[in-house]
């Protein structure tokens, strides 16, 4: 019904150190469900910052933030991490996967903890994912003999493992060649598309920025 | 328990750095084994030493420790007059335990007792050929004595029941006898303080390893020694009791005092000095071993602090896939807790081992022939839950700490 997704309604951020210092002024914006969206910028004008405030991690922030219909805003801290494993999906630029682990559970630890299907069922959903990344064969191998462009891939699919309401990432494809950028972007742009996944992307890379739906650009805290 | 999420990550955490573990352990291992070495010989220390004690001294003894009441007697009879007494003297009113019989009834009926025993105690000299020892001939009753002191695994020479049978017969002490140059069946005299003089025969020689009482006693049938005072059947000088349970003496007595008209006395009260000496070793050897303990847990405290350090940033991205604070404070004690059981496990055999070598060491002192040690399952009880305490507070700083990283720090690096 409600197509918007998220909302962020006056978004404002301070840092203190080294003295006050307002990142964020003021941000309002709405993103709609299967929307692939861009958030780009210069180096410190707080794109990162607004991301993890929109992440649900980062509560120290004033204004509102609706995702899911639900206001974030002032939750408890287990109650904001009960709601991002159930509808964030997480891609970073440095892959943080587990590495005691496999590609395969590493891609089920986040549903394993929400508990809302059976392990075994668990199992064959990541191992649907990983497939559908390219990465059926590499499901059992522990993730630090995989390449960067295959961990990321297996970030992705453990991003998606509790088909979360959005996909947020923090320049995920800035540790990856062009090859794999390209690929990583491909699998972005099927997601959006086929699956209607809205998705956040904080991004310097230009190229990536111009081939998705929606741009917001930051410029000193504002958009521009 | 082990399909919990967080338990497979502690799990995983734990076998992914097995050297980090063990070493976490062997904090446990050594400080448990130890507790339960130093608890254990200190414990055998203190119960040898009450052995030791006991063979001479009883647990609760009664005897006349002159009269009882020294007070104006002039003002029980005229309480509200005004009196006054000059050079007030106490007279020889009466030495020892006149009416045993009752008394001896009385004590029967105390369920706390484990033996008792009537003696007759008379200061003496020692003579034989010239030489001149003064010591204690004691006149008991051959079988409670053996009950309530263990007297007859003592004797070196002779049989010690064979005193019921004679009563010109008299054991004397491996000490006693060297001075005097005594042998078995030769004669040795015995001279009281009132000047009657006895002659009995050395029908046995016994070592009780405390030199003193070696040196200055020796036993005669009770109804011997009757006879030697001139008293009738029903005196004695002091009635030795043993309970059950030495350490709570104070019951018994309290119970028995009100009937009994003498002094009715607890070994603690005699010797505060063995009391004091015991409950110091046992301070130490507690306070020692615990000290040890908390080492441990300091090591353990060190490297799940390590750990968490080298996983902070597994920790942030588990904050990030939605694991709450708790989730992560779970993860990490449960480490903690599960070191803490197995270097606890571990730790209980090594101190049982340990214990068992000490007990093997050779040491001829005092009787004893190798070094004392017990093995009390309280003791190895306390121990783990002790370190098992300690692990837990030393590894719910860490991980509790752990739970209050903040992601986004992290993540942006």
């Amino acid at each position: 019904m409600n197509d918007i997704i998220l909302k962020a309604d006056n978004i404002v951020k301070h840092f203190y150190e080294p003295e006050k210092f307002q990142v964020l002024k003021g941000l309002s914006f709405e993103v709609k469900k299967g929307e692939f969206l861009a958030l780009v910028g210069k180096s410190g004008c707080g794109k990162s910052t607004l991301m993890y405030v929109l992440s649900t991690m980062d509560t120290d922030y004033e204004g509102i933030l609706t995702i899911k219909d639900t206001v974030l805003t002032n939750q408890s801290q287990n109650q904001l991490a009960a709601f991002r494993n159930e509808n964030i999906g997480f891609v970073f630029q440095f892959h943080y996967l587990l590495p005691e682990f496999s590609a395969l559970e590493n891609v089920m630890i986040p549903a394993l903890k929400l508990k809302k299907y059976a392990k075994a069922e668990i199992e064959e959903r990541a191992y649907k994912n990983l497939e559908m990344l390219g990465l059926k064969d590499q499901a059992l191998k522990k993730v630090t003999k995989l390449s960067g462009g295959q961990q990321q891939r297996v970030a992705i699919a453990r991003a998606l493992i509790n088909d979360p309401a959005i996909i947020m990432g923090d320049e995920p494809t800035g540790n990856l060649d062009t090859a794999n950028t390209q690929i990583v972007f491909d699998i972005f742009r099927e997601l959006a598309k086929e699956r209607k996944q809205t998705i956040i992307a904080v991004t310097h890379d230009d190229d990536f920025a111009n081939n998705c739906d929606r741009i917001i650009e930051m410029k000193d805290g504002q958009i521009v | 328990m082990f399909s919990s999420i967080n338990n497979r990550i502690s799990q995983i955490h734990l076998t992914s750095n097995v050297k980090q573990t063990v070493v976490a352990m062997l904090g446990v291992t050594f400080g448990i084994s130890m507790y339960i070495f130093m608890t254990g010989f200190m414990t055998g220390v203190n119960d040898i030493q009450a052995d030791l004690a006991f063979s001479a001294l009883a647990h609760v003894r009664i005897y006349n420790d002159g009269p009882a009441d020294n007070s104006n007697i002039a003002r029980k009879v005229f309480p509200n007059d005004l009196i006054n007494v000059r050079n007030a003297k106490v007279i020889k009113y009466t030495d020892g335990i006149k009416n045993s019989t009752s008394i001896l009834n009385t004590l029967s009926k105390q369920k706390d007792i484990t033996g008792f025993t009537s003696q007759v105690n008379i200061n003496v000299f020692f003579k034989n050929a010239g030489n001149k020892v003064n010591g204690l001939v004691s006149g008991i009753d051959v079988v409670s004595e053996d009950k309530v002191f263990g007297s007859a695994k003592h004797m070196l020479q002779g049989n010690w029941n064979e005193l019921k049978y004679r009563s010109d017969g008299i054991f004397i002490g491996v000490e006693l006898a060297r001075i005097l140059g005594l042998k078995m069946n030769d004669n040795v005299n015995i001279l009281t303080s009132e000047g009657v003089s006895r002659n009995y025969k050395v029908i046995g020689i016994f070592r009780t390893d405390v030199y003193n009482v070696d040196k200055t006693k020796a036993y005669i049938a009770i109804n011997a020694a009757r006879q030697l005072l001139g008293v009738n059947q029903d005196y004695v000088t002091d009635i030795q009791i043993d309970m059950v349970d030495y350490n709570n003496t104070q019951p018994l007595i309290d119970n028995i005092k009100a009937i009994i008209p003498y002094k009715v006395e607890s070994w603690q009260m005699g010797n505060q000095q063995l009391v004091a000496g015991s409950s110091l070793r046992d301070t130490i050897a507690k306070a020692v071993s615990l000290t040890i303990l908390l080492v441990a847990g300091f090591g353990i405290y060190n490297i799940m602090n390590m750990t968490i350090n080298q996983k902070i940033r597994e920790i942030a991205i588990l904050k990030a896939m939605g694991f709450s604070g708790g989730d992560v404070t779970k993860i990490f004690l449960t480490q903690a807790i599960i070191i803490g059981i197995l270097g606890g496990m571990v730790g209980i055999i090594l101190g049982n081992i340990i214990s068992h070598l000490v007990n093997r060491v050779k040491f001829e002192v005092a009787g004893m022939h190798h070094l004392p040690m017990t093995y009390y399952p309280h003791n190895y009880l306390f121990a783990f839950l002790f370190g098992l305490i300690t692990t837990f507070v030393a590894g719910y700083l860490p991980a509790h700490k752990a739970s209050k990283i903040d992601p986004v720090s992290i993540l942006r690096g």
